[in-house]
């Protein structure tokens, strides 16, 4: 089913065959679930602007009630909160990652989608200058370099874009 | 003999040195897949420090998606990298011996860094040993890339403080054409493949000059010459997962540091974990914190008087246990 549903997005079935196929899609929630998720990947690898999803308004509903990560360094308790609302954040930013695991079809080629709102940033688009210094400095002496030479550099700050 | 002439004859000698690995690879089938995929990381990196091209590569990670390009070039006095950036801003890496500069609002500035690298692999017997016994490596067949016939061969960690590996090696030269990471449900954390490459020809080299040797000042001397020192710091990493070996301990400057920094490094053969412990110096600016890019979690933490940070090619929980396991055990 999933093969032909593909093979219908790129066009490449008789005419006959998609009228079948089409019937069979509006009467299987499953299928109809599976031409969903193929829709929504394909949008995803045209990269828009804005991706509509159901599961993405949840997962940033749920983003937005989460308490900041990083935070101003204070007073020893502060921190000890703070770290809670880390693992927290953690584990939600994971149910949300497994929640699309389970909708995926099953194949690593297909990209992870980090559903992300504008409001707040995830860690990553916050690195200090200071933070860089460290990536460098590891780079160094990582196997990955070893094995893909500069290419592994690209995940320093110094050469992210996402810096504002 | 013209310098292109020379070029092509050490390139010829080059592939015949990968055929040879190439063969002894090939040999060892029957002894095993864990063999060959250890003896093709082998391959990957000899042919990354001493392979010549020039190519375009897409790197992804998260919902991101950036095109760089990356040039290669091994010189009498060692090798040559320039990676640069081809979206967005203008943003540009060189290398050469182990010494990094990077595009500064415009400007190629020297970052610290260790005094020179070492020509060859840092891939040790013992490393690959340890490797085999933390992840199952296999071949899983061929596939092209970049117009390229590959060999692809995966890691699979026996446990879940690392992640999985694939790579796609071009059969002839060896040089890694394609990776990718992956989360233990096989989700994507980052790739990165080529799109355009060119092996080995004429490959331009008129960059060299203007990026490095115009801008290798002499004040960069003393302190690269300063060099990092190694040290036993006295700190232990209870919590170290399984097999990460300790590769590495010195005391180190950091750039904008105005005492020496540790760093530590643990590695598993294929990734590694870095642990820099400094004074804390009260910084309103520092925050506890995970930050993740790609593949890279790092971690920061204040610990009694001390400031740490541990970054490294692993999940986050992993960053996370071995910044809460590290003690200080006292100078022996």
């Amino acid at each position: 089913m999933k093969t032909e549903i593909s093979a219908l997005m790129d066009g490449e079935l008789f005419e006959d065959e998609t009228e079948g196929l089409l019937d069979r899609v509006k009467r299987d929630t499953a299928a109809h679930k599976d031409w969903e998720v193929y829709h929504l990947i394909g949008d995803v690898l045209r990269q828009p602007e804005y991706i509509h999803c159901d599961l993405s308004a949840k997962v940033r509903e749920c983003m937005r009630n989460e308490p900041t990560v990083l935070a101003p360094r204070g007073h020893a308790m502060k921190r000890k909160i703070r770290a809670i609302a880390l693992s927290a954040a953690a584990s939600v930013s994971a149910i949300g990652i497994v929640a699309w695991m389970s909708l995926q079809v099953g194949s690593e080629a297909m990209p992870q989608i980090a559903m992300q709102q504008p409001g707040a940033r995830p860690a990553s688009a916050q690195i200090q200058p200071k933070s860089n210094d460290y990536l460098m400095a590891h780079q160094e002496f990582s196997p990955s370099t070893d094995m893909s030479g500069g290419a592994s550099y690209i995940r320093t700050a110094a050469y992210s874009s996402d810096k504002k | 003999m013209t310098p292109t002439e020379t070029k092509g004859g050490a390139a010829m000698k080059m592939r015949t040195v990968f055929c040879g690995l190439l063969l002894v690879a090939a040999a060892h089938t029957h002894a095993g897949e864990a063999h060959v995929g250890l003896d093709w990381l082998k391959i990957v990196a000899f042919a990354a420090h001493q392979t010549d091209y020039s190519g375009v590569f897409v790197y992804q990670h998260d919902n991101h998606f950036e095109t760089s390009r990356i040039t290669h070039v091994v010189e009498e006095d060692g090798e040559y990298e320039k990676l640069e950036s081809l979206d967005g801003p203008r943003r540009e890496i060189v290398r050469h011996h182990g010494q990094v500069w990077c595009l500064i609002n415009h400007q190629m500035v020297q970052t610290d860094s260790r005094q020179v690298r070492s020509m060859f692999p840092a891939l040790l017997p013992e490393q690959l040993i340890a490797l085999g016994e933390n992840y199952h490596a296999m071949q899983v067949g061929t596939e092209r890339v970049a117009g390229y016939n590959t060999q692809v061969i995966m890691f699979k960690p026996r446990d879940n403080y690392r992640y999985v590996h694939k790579m796609w090696a071009h059969t002839d030269s060896g040089l890694l054409l394609k990776a990718a990471v992956m989360g233990d449900k096989n989700q994507m954390i980052e790739q990165y493949a080529f799109t355009q490459l060119q092996i080995g020809g004429n490959i331009d080299r008129s960059w060299i000059n203007d990026a490095i040797r115009k801008h290798e000042q002499p004040a960069a001397t003393p302190r690269s010459a300063k060099g990092d020192t190694p040290v036993n710091s006295g700190w232990v990493v209870g919590g170290i997962p399984g097999g990460f070996k300790k590769t590495l301990e010195i005391e180190r400057t950091l750039r904008g540091r105005h005492v020496p920094v540790t760093q530590i490094v643990y590695s598993d053969g294929l990734s590694a974990i870095s642990i820099f412990i400094e004074p804390d110096d009260e910084d309103e600016n520092d925050s506890d914190g995970l930050i993740s890019r790609g593949a890279v979690n790092l971690y920061h933490k204040a610990v009694g008087k001390h400031w740490i940070t541990v970054v490294g090619e692993v999940p986050p929980h992993t960053v996370i246990q071995v910044l809460d396991s590290i003690r200080y055990n006292g100078k022996r």
